[in-house]
């Protein structure tokens, strides 16, 4: 599966053949189409950008045009009026506090699973890949009761702990995928020189498995990144509340104000905006990863 | 084989260790973690800022001003504010003192055994004067302090009435008058009337208003739940079927179905809508805005109910859990709440009046506030807001959905009227156990 | 595979998986059979049998959030098609591929809460696309997009299409490129025309990822798309948009009856499994007959 990855990503040739360069009616309706496609993508993202610079007023009668001015008032107003930044910093310590959690547990089980017998491997790894299909809205409400007793509920551990366990059978399904194409020789190499399993599979393992746990990363904290439910239910406190829950907020806060709407989701798009420009293969291998055998 | 064993267990602890760090680490950085009790700390978890901005700063205020007790506040999120206080007395972690909204909203608390009664615990005069209505008692007992008053009217922009040549000064009072005043202002070129009910709340407001006209009492609602009435007689849906003929006059704004409930309000303020239901809280801003031009008034009457015409006051309010051992406390700091300094300084922060008879209204700055503050607040004419009497079910089940549907055209008041008989059924049948307690509730209000 | 001395030990690797998959799933997918037979109040609640799932499957609001959820599969048929036409586009190399894909992937990088709120100002009865349409006189296509419940379900369907379909064309195109390139030279020798070998050579071998994509989407359109809802219309206008994660979330948090929002949660796992068993099965028939 990821010998495939790696295909696909060397034959991104940017040689184009020279008969595809003739400008053919076949040529000029793919164009066209590619072209409304890239103007349906874009439309609402620049009707976001070019409203969050008009004023009230002026949005009132003119909802396409261009901004008389670029106008940052809606950005310092939403700035100042709601934490966004708290909000981040939120979205950021789940995202990571649940990869971290769910990349260590996931590694140490895929290596068992992919390089050792056991009884019970097959089912376990049947029943965890199944989970990844599972809908989060049916385990909300015990552990909504559940976490109520604990007195976990708004609190960042006890939603970690959640998230890691809803990205984990995707974790464990990759990187078991990925550890059997590894060669045995040099996983046998490492145990002869005195290697302990756990050993191996930090020093040797991991350092080969840049690709996989990168994906791993990019999938799953934009999972949690973006999650509206999870977030909804279990951080209901101010100072524990996620950007999706915050923008929930703002935007029932000033819908009667939709330029500063926009600033505020021009804000809370950039930073993953931020992060594709600059990891953008790593985005799209990523998001196909689990899906090619 | 035995050295590596021994190597990977320490690696395994090295790992979980790791783990633990970043776990603690997680908990111990300030703000992280949920607000811990301490032994002498008030607990206080409310909700408000969402509608009345400025309370958050008065709470600040409040609480920093407060010697008594080291208080924590919390500001809920709307969805939750009942869910998330009900959950936890279940649990046994309720908060000390917890926002109420009036009616319903707390009495299932109250049925539940999770609230304490205040009489005995406040100061009974400060309860007495802090304006919690009537929905805020259960068998004689109350569960609710007032904290601050809201008044439901209609709202209207003067300048439209002038240009549609209709006497600014004395709005419609009667259905005929409405329908005869839409169509004045439809002649002149602006929607009459409507709002925005995309988020469905205007359709709570509308049955708040409208229902209220066919009844002779609150407890008469009560009796549309617990089975001694129906809303499919026609006195019952009969405000849905006023509201239909809004509609298929042509006198409702025609982004009223895409808007939401406060944009559909600011048709008024800037002009292009003559009147909409709104709430007294918004006043003071939008009377600024126009420079004076806005009216305020209750809903022209069609029915022929007791409380057809009467001003209807809702208020937001708070209570103390019946599991704190802190009851004493918690009652002191209402109370402190309403002592004279912290009533000044609500005005202050939130331009908006306290729930408080006893409050320095001379600082009110305008003849319209001025008008709540002697019409709706504190006026014994003052009829409790009906959709406080219904369970949250009904809300989005059938006034969203009825309300909806109806300025959409897909319904008619009839069908609503069906639906709404509908909902009540199956909420009698999705809770069996609470619809005693509705029985106690009605005779109570009788 | 590694040997070890001590046998125990690969226990020691999948027991914190083993903690997790319990705490997370085991857990709940036990204790929503409990709770859905239970009138639960706060935490705990009187036994009551059946009645909880008697009264949803006779609440008609139940049946139109379910008729919702199945309407919203319509999508997966639609971005299937559309992304294979795109994804093929782009695997033909026009000139700017690279460019094309990257821009095409933007609404997936915007949230969804982000999108439903953007989208849902665009489609006001005023708002921007209506008055672009009025602009060139198409006055009479400028409908209540998001305020009419014979519309609303439509209009969220386009944008969850919207943003969906980049998944789907992503994945389409990485697949195409890890095809067998010479195979496709080959028939191009042979004198296959466009067409030919897009159906017969390039489709044929799409069989596992589309598949895979009717799968995963399927059970997105059932249960995936709450945040859609919440954030456009809350279910409505009316009950246009209800559908069966909102159902579940207003039991829960509304009503305070988290038994019935089990009993829901009960028959959600039990469709979905439903599934997983039948892409199970029809995986092994594939891998049986590939063995033949």
């Amino acid at each position: 599966m990821n010998a495939n990855i790696r295909d696909a990503d060397y034959s991104e040739s940017d040689s184009i053949p020279a008969e595809r360069r003739r400008l053919t009616p076949g040529m000029v309706a793919r164009q066209a189409v590619l072209l409304f496609g890239v103007f349906l993508a874009l439309a609402p993202a620049g009707y976001m950008l070019l409203t969050a610079f008009k004023t009230k007023e002026e949005y009132l009668f003119d909802k396409i045009g261009l901004p008389d001015a670029l106008v940052l008032t809606n950005f310092s107003e939403a700035l100042v009026q709601n934490p966004f930044l708290l909000w981040m910093r939120n979205s950021a310590i789940l995202a990571i506090g649940a990869v971290l959690l769910s990349t260590v547990i996931a590694a140490l089980a895929a290596f068992a699973i992919a390089r050792m017998q056991f009884r019970g491997r097959d089912l376990l790894l049947s029943i965890s890949t199944s989970l990844m299909v599972i809908p989060p809205v049916v385990m909300i409400v015990p552990l909504f009761v559940l976490y109520t007793r604990l007195h976990l509920m708004s609190t960042f551990h006890g939603t970690i702990i959640i998230y890691a366990g809803l990205i984990t059978p995707f974790s464990v399904y990759l990187l078991v995928s990925f550890f059997r194409t590894l060669p045995t020789e040099i996983l046998e190499a490492a145990l002869i020189d005195g290697a302990s399993p756990l050993g191996v599979l930090w020093r040797v393992v991991i350092p080969l498995s840049g690709p996989p746990l990168v994906t791993l990363f990019v999938v799953n904290a934009l999972y949690v990144w973006n999650d509206l439910l999870i977030a909804l239910i279990f951080l209901q406190s101010d100072d524990s509340r996620t950007l999706m829950a915050g923008l929930s907020v703002f935007q029932g806060r000033y819908n009667n104000q939709i330029p500063l709407t926009m600033a505020g989701m021009v804000m809370a798009s950039l930073p993953m905006l931020i992060l594709y420009i600059l990891f953008q293969r790593y985005f799209i291998r990523g998001l196909t990863a689990g899906a090619l055998k | 084989m035995k050295h590596s064993r021994r190597l990977s267990r320490r690696d395994f602890l090295k790992t979980s260790a790791a783990l633990g760090a970043g776990l603690t680490l997680s908990q111990s950085l300030p703000a992280l973690a949920r607000t811990r009790r301490q032994d002498d700390e008030l607990v206080m978890w409310w909700w408000g800022e969402q509608e009345l901005p400025g309370l958050q700063a008065w709470v600040d205020d409040t609480v920093a001003a407060y010697t008594g007790a080291k208080v924590s506040a919390m500001l809920q999120n709307t969805d939750v504010v009942i869910s998330q206080f009900q959950t936890a007395a279940a649990a046994n972690e309720a908060p000390d003192v917890q926002f109420l909204w009036n009616g319903i909203y707390h009495m299932e608390s109250v049925w539940f055994g999770y609230l304490a009664p205040l009489n005995g615990l406040v100061d009974q005069a400060v309860l007495d004067r802090s304006g919690a209505t009537r929905l805020s008692f259960y068998q004689g007992d109350q569960y609710r302090i007032g904290w601050y008053p809201l008044p439901m009217i209609w709202e209207y922009n003067k300048d439209v009435f002038d240009a549609a040549g209709l006497d600014a000064d004395n709005p419609p009072k009667t259905w005929d008058a409405l329908l005869d005043a839409c169509d004045k202002i439809k002649t002149s070129g602006v929607d009459p009337i409507g709002g925005g009910v995309q988020d469905g709340f205007w359709g709570e407001w509308y049955l708040g208003h409208a229902l209220a006209q066919s009844l002779d009492s609150p407890s008469e609602a009560l009796d549309l739940f617990i089975g001694d009435l129906d809303f499919r007689e026609p006195k019952y849906h009969e405000f849905w079927v006023r509201l239909e003929e809004l509609k298929t006059s042509g006198f409702l704004n025609d982004s009223m179905s895409s808007l939401e409930l406060y944009p559909g309000i600011d048709l008024v303020v800037t002009g292009q809508l003559g009147m909409s239901e709104s709430i007294g809280t918004r006043v003071p801003a939008d009377n600024d805005t126009l420079n004076g031009r806005v009216g305020v008034m209750t809903m022209p009457v069609f029915g022929t109910g007791a409380l057809a015409g009467k001003p209807i006051l809702d208020s937001q309010g708070l209570g103390i859990s019946s599991q704190t051992e802190q009851k004493e406390q918690a009652a002191a700091f209402l109370e402190f709440m309403h002592a004279p300094e912290q009533l000044a300084k609500f005005w202050e922060l939130t331009h908006w009046m306290p729930a408080d008879s006893t409050w320095d209204s001379s600082v009110i700055d305008a003849p319209i506030v001025q008008q709540l503050w002697d019409g709706w607040v504190t006026s014994a004419d003052s009829i409790p807001y009906i959709p406080n009497l219904m369970p949250a079910q009904f809300w989005t089940d059938a006034m969203f959905v009825a309300s909806q549907e109806i300025i959409a055209g897909t319904m008619t008041g009839e069908a609503a009227g069906d639906l709404a008989a509908r909902v009540v059924q199956e909420w009698r049948d999705f809770n069996p156990d609470l619809v005693e307690n509705y029985q106690k509730w009605a005779d109570d209000l009788r | 595979m590694i040997r070890t001395k001590n046998p125990l030990l690969p226990y020691f690797f999948v027991a914190p998986l083993v903690l997790l998959l319990l705490f997370v799933f085991g857990y709940p997918l036990v204790q929503i059979f409990d709770f859905s037979f239970r009138r639960i109040r706060g935490i705990d609640g009187p036994w009551v049998g059946l009645e909880n799932y008697q009264l949803i499957l006779n609440q008609p609001l139940f049946h139109e959030a379910v008729q919702h959820n199945v309407q919203l599969l319509i999508a997966v048929p639609i971005i299937l098609i559309l992304s294979l036409i795109i994804a093929v586009i782009l695997y033909d190399r026009v000139p700017g591929w690279r460019i094309y894909r990257t821009i095409v992937f933007i609404p997936y990088i915007l949230a969804v809460p982000i999108v439903a709120v953007v989208l849902k100002k665009f489609f006001q009865y005023d708002g921007p696309f209506n008055e672009a349409l009025r602009v060139v006189g198409l006055d009479l296509f400028a409908l209540d997009w998001m305020g009419s419940p014979d519309l609303a379900l439509w209009t969220v369907l386009s944008v969850i299409i919207w943003r969906e379909i980049v998944f789907c064309i992503v994945l389409m195109l990485a697949r195409l490129l890890s095809l067998d390139e010479e195979m496709l030279e080959a028939a191009q020798l042979d004198g296959a025309g466009w067409w030919q070998r897009l159906w017969f050579i390039i489709l044929p071998q799409m069989a596992g990822v589309i598949e895979f994509y009717f799968v995963v989407s399927f059970i997105t359109m059932i249960a995936a798309v709450f945040s859609y809802i919440f954030m456009i219309g809350k279910g409505g206008p009316g009950t246009s948009t209800m559908v069966l994660e909102l159902y579940i979330f207003n039991f829960l948090t509304r009503s305070s009856l988290p038994g019935v929002a089990s009993a829901v949660s009960v028959m959600l796992f039990l469709v979905t499994t439903v599934l997983i068993l039948i892409l199970f099965w029809v995986r092994r028939g594939e891998r049986e007959q590939e063995l033949a």
